[in-house]
C-alpha cells in the first residue's frame, strides 16, 4: 500500500515537471553483468603512480603483476610468472608465462618487465619504495628475466606482487616531452588510458567522478560466465547516498569508508556484509621524543589503561562481523610473527597502576595532546575513548582535530608530531617487514606511518635481520622476537586489527569477500572483477 | 571609440590587473598553507630520495620569486603543472569540472532569478497583504537553512522517500553521450538525443534546486526591499496619483531602477555559487570544480589550487564585468552620458 | 521611536521573530540551567547510550559517542550567537566604509580599494581562510578574525554600488552646491540611503555566518572538537541518513530556528529604519 502510494505520488509530482515527463519511460534498465561499487576519490589508473586503496583495485583488474597472494591460503603464486629461483638471495631468476598478450595484441615478454621496473624506479612514487633494494632487472631471453639486488632483501618475491607490467611498444608510443630523456614515461596518456595484460580495461577515467572498464576478451586466464561485462567504480560518493542507491538496487559493493551503523543499517535492510582481512591494524602511536612519553613505563601504563572492549563495539557492523578483530600484540593476526589468540590484549587498570608507579614523571604534571584526522569521523570517537582512559590515571588530555594535510606535515619533526596520533597502517604486500619497517625503523623516521620517532637499537637490528633472512622459519622467528620487544616498549597501542568490511547488494555473489576458504590473505585483491559473479 | 566599448575594454584590462594580483596572492598562500604536498602524495612509505626528486622535479626547491617566474612561464604556455591530486595536468582537470559546475550554476541561476524576482515583485506590490506575508516567510525560511541542508532534504524526499528523481551524478550509466562542450545539457542536444536530454534534466533538478533555494530568498527580498524603496520616490508617487494602471507604474517605474542594487548582489552570489557549491557537489556526486577545488586544498595539491583558484577568480570577474555592464545599461544617468 | 516599535509590535510575523530569538538567546544563557547533562558539552563519552533515538531523558537522543543530543544544542548556541555578533559587528562597517569611500571619494581612490576589493572576493573563502590558518593559531577568535576578512568585501560592493546610484541624486548634489563636507555627504546623506540594503544583508548573513564557521571548523580553524557546533553536528550526522535521522534533524532544525528569527527581526528593523 504504502509503495504504491508513493508510486503514484511520484507520478503525480513527474506530470507536473513539465519537462520531464517525457522520460518515464526512459527510465534506464539495468544494463546487464554490470557491477558498481565506490571508493574515496581521486582514481588513479597508472599503477606506478597510484598507491591507495582504489588505486590498488584498479591496477590488480586492469594490470597483471608476476605474482599474486595466493586466493584462500598464505604466500604467493605465480601470475605472469611461470616460476622464480635464487641461488644467493642477490639475483633472481624468474620465468614468464609464453602465452600473455596486451590489449594491443603484443606479446608479454621480458622487455616489458625490465621497462615496468625502470620506469617504477624512475617515476619514483606509489609503490617505488619496495623497489629500492632492486639494482636492475635484465632480460636473459624473451620469457626469462633476471633481477639484481643492491643487498639481501627477503620480501623482494612479496614486493613483486605491486610491480605491475606495461605493455612497452604501446607506451613508448604514447611517450610526450618530459624532463627525462624517456620524455614523461606516458604519464599523460596512461592517466587516461590502461596498457596491461589485465582481466579488464579503461573505457573512461574522470578521477573524481568514476572509472568505467569492461571485459578484456583474450585475457590468458578466461572469466567465469557471470563475471561483469563492465564495472563502474564511483569516487567519493556520500555515505547517504551509497544507502539509498543500495537500498535501491543501483549500487553493488560500498567502500569500506562507509560508517559501520550504514553498513549495519543496510544489512538489516537486505544487504549482505562482505569482509577480507586489510593485512593491519589501527595503531594508536606515542611520540616517544616527548615526555612523560620518552618513558616506556608510562606508555605501558597508558597501554594496559586503554579500554579495547569499547574500541571495538565502536566499530561492530553487525554481530558477526565487524571492521576490527581483538589484537594479540603489535604485529597483527595473519602476519608473521604474530602472536596467537591466546594473548588477547585487555584492559588492566591494576597493572595500569603498577606501570604508572614505575614512571619516572607525574601523570598530572602532564597534558597529553590526543590528535585526530579531520577527514576520518570514527578518529573523533576512538580520541574521545582515549581520554577518558587516559584521565583516569590522573592525565590531563585534550583533544585536536587536525585536516591531514596538517597532519602530514606536523609529522616530519619530533618536535611538532602531536604526543598521541592515530593512524590505521597497512602492508602493501602481505609481508611484515612493509609494514613493521617504515614504523619502527629508526631511519624511517619522519613520516605518518612512524609518529613514534622510536630509536631502539634492537629494534632496528631484528628489522635489518628481518629483511635479510631468507629462512621462513628463521624469519617467523625474528619477527616474534621483535613482537616482544615491541610490546616490552610499547610505542604504540594496537587498537584492533583491522578487517575491511562492506555492504553488498544481494545480486551479487563474491566469495573472495564472504567464504573464508576464498579469501585472499591481502586486500584489496578480494577486489578481483573476475571472481566477483553478477546475477541477471 | 564609442562610450560602451571602452567601458568594456577598460574593464577588462582592470580584470587582467586583478588576476594578476589574485595569481601572486594564491601563488603565496598555496605555499604557506601548512602541509607538505609531496609527502602527502608519495605516501608514508616513500623515502627520503623519493621525496626530495620530486620536490625538485617541480621546482618546490627553488626561492619563491624563482617558483613565480616558473610559473608564470607555463601559464602562459596554458599549462598549469601537473597535479598531485589526480595525477592528472591540472589543465585537463579544470576542463573537465569547470562545464559541470558552470552548468549547475547556470540552471541554479535560472530558479533564482526565474523564482525569486516575481516573488519579490509580487511582495511589493501587495505589500502588508497576505501574499506579501506568505512570501515573506516562504523566503525567510528559504535563507534560514544553508544550501546542503536543503540538499539532505531534498535528496531524502525526491530520491529516497518518494524515488521519481536520481540521487548521483549528471546522467544515468545507459547513455554514451560524446563530450563536446562538457555541458551535459548541450552535448545531449547536440546529439539529438532528446531521452538523454530529460535523462540529464532530471539529474541536474535537485542539486540545482538546493543550489538555488538560498539565492532566490535574497533575490526575492532585495527586489521587495528596493521596490519597496522605489515606490516612494517622488516620480513612482506622482506616477501613482496620476492614476496610472499598477502593473504599468511596478514594470516602468519601480522595477527597473529597483533593479539595480538587486542585481548587483545577485550577480555575486551567483558567481560565489563556483567556489561555494561544494557541499551540494558532494551531496549529489556532482563532478564539478568546486568540489574538486576543495579536495586539493585538503591534499594541498599546489599546482591544483593555483589552477581552481585561478579560474574561479577570472570567471567571478567576468561574471562582475556583465553585472557592472547590466547596472550601467540600465541606469540612464549613466548610459546617457552623465557624471562619471 | 515609539511609532517604529508600534509597526515592529503590529506585524505577528515580527513579533514571532522576536520571540524566536529570545527564545534562542535565553536558553543560550542559561545552558547550564535548563540543560540535563551539562557536562555532555564537553569530552564525555557514554559507550553504553550511543546513538539512541529520542528518549527520556536524552529527549533528541544521543550522538555517536553517547552525549545528549539537546544538550549540545543548546551549547551550540552559545558558540553561533558569538561567531555570528563577532563577525557581523565588525565587517559591515568595515565594508561600508570602504564602500562609501569607494564611491565617493573620487576615481583615484575609488579604483584603488575595488580592485582590493576585487582581489578579496575572486578568491574563494575557503582558501583565504586556510591561508590566514597557516599563519595564526587555530582558536575560536582567530577563526571569527578570518570569517571577518573574508566578509567585508561584499559590504564594500554592495555599499559602492548604492553609493554609485545616490551620488547624482538631488539631495547629494543640494549638498555639494551648499559646501558641506565629503564626510559629511558620504555619512549624513548617502550612509542612511545605504542602510536598509545593509541590514538586509546582515540578517541573511546570519545564517551564513553558521554555516561558514562549520566548514572552517571542519577544516580544523575555529570551533574546535569538543566544543559542539551546530554546522559541523548537521554535516557530520548527514553521514547517517535516512538511519539515525535524528543527528540531522534536531541541529539542522536548531539552526532553522535561530537564523529564522534573526531573519525576521531583519526584516522588522527594516521597516522600523523606513519609517523613521
Amino acid at each position: 500500500m504504502a509503495p504504491e502510494f508513493s508510486k503514484r505520488l511520484g507520478a503525480a509530482l513527474l506530470a507536473a515537471t513539465c519537462l520531464t515527463t517525457t522520460l518515464a519511460a526512459a527510465q534506464p534498465a539495468l544494463a546487464h553483468g554490470v557491477l558498481r561499487l565506490d571508493e574515496s576519490a581521486p582514481g588513479d589508473i597508472d599503477p606506478a603512480t597510484g598507491n591507495d586503496n582504489a588505486d590498488t583495485i584498479l591496477s590488480i583488474n586492469l594490470y597483471d603483476a608476476l605474482v599474486a597472494p595466493k586466493q584462500g591460503g598464505t604466500g604467493y603464486v605465480p601470475l605472469l610468472a611461470r616460476s622464480w629461483s635464487t641461488e644467493d638471495g642477490l639475483t633472481y631468476t624468474v620465468d614468464l608465462r609464453d602465452d600473455v598478450t596486451f590489449l594491443s595484441g603484443n606479446p608479454m615478454t621480458a622487455e616489458d618487465v625490465v621497462f615496468s621496473l625502470d620506469r617504477m624506479k624512475a617515476l619514483g612514487q606509489g609503490v617505488s619504495y619496495l623497489f629500492d633494494k632492486v639494482e636492475s632487472a635484465k632480460a636473459v631471453d624473451a620469457h626469462t628475466v633476471q633481477f639484481t639486488l643492491s643487498s639481501k632483501f627477503a620480501p623482494f618475491v612479496a614486493a613483486l606482487v605491486r610491480l605491475p607490467i606495461f605493455d612497452k611498444k604501446t607506451v613508448m608510443d604514447h611517450l610526450e616531452p618530459g624532463d627525462t630523456q624517456m620524455g614523461d614515461w606516458g604519464t599523460k596518456w596512461l592517466s587516461q588510458h590502461s596498457a596491461g595484460t589485465g582481466a579488464y580495461s579503461v573505457v573512461s577515467h574522470n578521477p573524481q567522478e568514476e572509472t568505467v572498464m569492461q571485459r578484456n576478451p583474450d585475457y590468458f586466464l578466461g572469466f567465469d560466465e557471470a563475471a561483469p561485462d563492465t564495472v563502474r567504480l564511483r569516487y567519493s560518493l556520500e555515505p547517504a547516498t551509497v544507502r539509498t542507491l543500495i537500498a535501491q538496487g543501483e549500487h553493488d559493493i560500498s567502500s569500506q569508508w562507509l560508517p559501520p551503523e550504514v553498513m549495519s543499517a543496510l544489512a538489516k535492510g537486505g544487504a549482505q556484509l562482505l569482509s577480507e582481512p586489510a593485512a593491519g591494524a589501527f595503531y594508536i602511536k606515542f611520540n616517544t621524543r616527548k615526555p612523560p612519553l620518552d618513558d616506556a613505563n608510562c606508555r605501558l601504563a597508558l597501554a594496559n589503561a586503554f579500554d579495547y572492549a569499547s574500541a571495538l563495539k565502536l566499530v561492530a557492523v553487525s554481530k558477526d562481523i565487524s571492521q576490527g578483530t581483538a589484537p594479540t600484540g603489535l604485529i597483527p593476526k595473519g602476519l608473521m610473527g604474530a602472536d596467537d589468540e591466546s594473548h588477547t590484549l585487555k584492559q588492566d587498570m591494576a597493572k595500569a597502576k603498577e606501570y604508572l608507579s614505575q614512571c619516572k614523571y607525574t601523570p598530572s604534571d602532564y597534558t597529553l595532546d590526543i590528535s585526530w584526522i579531520g577527514e576520518v569521523p570514527l578518529e573523533e570517537r576512538f580520541a574521545l575513548l582515549l581520554q577518558a582512559n587516559f584521565t583516569q590515571l590522573g592525565f590531563k588530555a585534550e583533544i585536536r582535530k587536525m585536516p591531514w594535510a596538517l597532519f602530514a606535515s606536523q609529522v616530519t619533526s619530533p618536535e611538532t608530531t602531536p604526543m598521541i596520533s592515530q593512524v590505521l597502517n597497512t602492508t602493501a604486500t602481505g609481508d611484515p617487514d612493509a609494514l613493521l619497517y617504515n614504523m619502527y625503523h629508526s631511519s624511517a623516521a619522519g613520516t605518518w606511518a612512524s609518529p613514534e620517532w622510536l630509536k631502539d637499537d634492537q629494534v632496528d637490528s631484528l628489522l635489518d635481520e628481518g629483511r635479510t633472512e631468507t629462512d621462513p622459519e628463521k624469519r617467523d622467528a625474528i619477527y616474534h622476537q621483535l613482537n616482544d620487544r615491541l610490546m616490552a616498549l610499547a610505542p604504540s597501542i594496537n587498537m584492533y586489527d583491522a578487517q575491511e568490511v562492506f555492504a553488498g547488494s544481494t545480486r551479487i555473489s563474491a566469495p573472495a569477500l564472504s567464504d573464508p576458504e576464498k579469501k585472499f590473505p591481502l586486500s584489496p585483491f578480494g577486489f578481483t572483477f573476475r571472481l566477483i559473479d553478477v546475477k541477471d | 571609440m564609442p562610450p560602451a566599448l571602452r567601458a568594456v575594454l577598460g574593464k577588462l584590462i582592470t580584470t587582467l590587473i586583478v588576476l594578476f594580483g589574485v595569481s601572486i596572492l594564491i601563488f603565496c598562500i598555496a605555499r604557506i598553507i601548512p602541509g607538505d604536498p609531496v609527502r602527502i602524495a608519495l605516501g608514508p612509505n616513500a623515502s627520503q630520495d623519493m621525496v626530495d626528486a620530486l620536490r625538485a622535479q617541480m621546482h618546490l626547491d627553488a626561492p619563491l620569486v624563482t617558483q613565480y617566474v616558473y610559473f608564470l612561464r607555463d601559464v602562459l604556455h596554458g599549462d598549469f603543472g601537473m597535479s598531485l591530486y589526480s595525477k592528472r595536468p591540472v589543465i585537463a582537470d579544470i576542463a573537465q569540472f569547470l562545464p559541470a559546475t558552470l552548468e549547475l550554476m547556470i540552471v541554479a541561476g535560472i530558479i533564482m532569478v526565474g523564482v525569486g524576482l516575481p516573488m519579490g515583485i509580487l511582495a511589493a506590490r501587495t505589500r502588508d497583504r497576505w501574499p506579501d506575508h506568505l512570501v515573506r516567510v516562504i523566503t525567510l525560511l528559504g535563507v534560514s537553512a544553508p544550501g546542503f541542508v536543503w540538499a539532505v532534504v531534498l535528496m531524502l524526499i525526491f530520491a529516497y522517500f518518494v524515488p521519481i528523481f536520481p540521487i548521483a551524478g549528471r546522467i544515468s550509466n545507459s547513455f554514451q553521450i560524446p563530450q563536446v562542450t562538457g555541458f551535459m545539457l548541450v552535448d545531449t542536444l547536440l546529439a539529438g538525443n532528446l531521452a538523454a536530454f530529460a535523462d540529464a534534466f532530471r539529474h541536474i533538478i535537485l542539486p540545482a534546486c538546493a543550489l538555488a533555494v538560498t539565492g532566490i530568498g535574497q533575490s526575492a527580498r532585495l527586489t521587495r526591499a528596493n521596490m519597496v524603496e522605489t515606490y516612494r520616490k517622488p516620480y513612482a508617487e506622482m506616477a501613482q496619483s496620476y492614476g496610472f494602471p499598477a502593473g504599468r507604474i511596478a514594470r516602468r517605474y519601480v522595477f527597473k531602477p529597483s533593479l539595480i542594487p538587486s542585481l548587483t548582489v545577485i550577480g555575486l552570489d551567483f558567481a560565489s555559487m563556483l567556489g561555494g557549491a561544494f557541499l551540494v557537489e558532494s551531496v549529489f556526486a556532482w563532478p564539478g570544480l568546486s568540489r574538486y577545488g576543495v579536495n586539493v586544498i585538503l591534499v594541498k595539491d599546489l599546482n591544483g589550487i593555483v589552477g581552481t583558484v585561478l579560474v574561479i577568480a577570472a570567471t567571478f570577474l567576468i561574471m562582475n564585468i556583465i553585472v557592472d555592464l547590466l547596472v550601467w545599461w540600465l541606469n540612464p544617468r549613466f548610459r546617457l552620458g552623465g557624471r562619471s | 521611536m515609539k511609532k517604529a516599535f508600534a509597526i515592529l509590535l503590529s506585524n505577528p510575523l515580527s513579533v514571532l521573530g522576536l520571540v524566536l530569538i529570545a527564545f534562542v538567546v535565553l536558553s543560550a544563557v542559561f545552558a547550564d540551567v535548563i540543560t540535563p547533562f551539562p557536562s555532555h558539552r564537553g569530552a564525555v563519552v557514554d559507550f553504553a547510550n550511543f546513538n539512541q533515538p529520542p528518549h527520556w531523558p536524552n529527549i533528541f537522543g544521543t550522538d555517536l559517542v553517547g552525549r545528549d543530543l539537546f544538550t549540545r544544542i543548546i551549547y551550540a548556541y552559545r558558540v553561533s550567537l558569538l561567531m555570528g555578533l563577532f563577525v557581523l559587528l565588525i565587517a559591515p562597517p568595515v565594508g561600508t566604509v570602504i564602500g562609501l569611500m569607494a564611491g565617493y571619494m573620487g576615481p583615484k581612490t575609488g579604483y584603488a580599494l575595488n580592485r582590493l576589493t576585487d582581489v578579496f572576493l575572486s578568491v574563494p573563502p575557503l582558501v583565504l581562510a586556510m591561508a590566514i590558518m597557516g599563519v595564526l593559531k587555530p582558536t575560536l577568535t582567530n577563526g571569527m578574525l578570518a570569517i571577518t576578512v573574508m566578509w567585508w568585501p561584499w559590504y564594500a560592493r554592495l555599499v559602492y554600488n548604492i553609493t554609485r546610484a545616490e551620488r547624482v541624486e538631488g539631495y547629494v548634489l543640494a549638498a555639494e552646491v551648499i559646501g558641506a563636507s565629503k564626510w559629511h555627504i558620504m555619512f549624513r546623506e548617502i550612509l542612511p540611503n545605504c542602510l536598509p540594503a545593509v541590514i538586509t544583508k546582515m540578517t541573511l548573513d546570519f545564517g551564513f555566518v553558521i554555516l561558514m564557521a562549520s566548514s572552517l571548523s571542519f577544516l580544523g580553524l575555529g570551533v574546535q572538537p569538543p566544543t559542539p557546533d551546530l554546522g559541523s553536528m548537521v554535516a557530520e550526522g548527514a553521514k547517517y541518513l535516512p538511519d539515525s535521522w535524528w543527528l540531522t534533524v534536531f541541529p539542522g532544525l536548531a539552526i532553522l530556528i535561530a537564523v529564522f528569527g534573526f531573519n525576521l527581526l531583519g526584516d522588522a528593523l527594516r521597516d522600523m529604519l523606513e519609517a523613521e
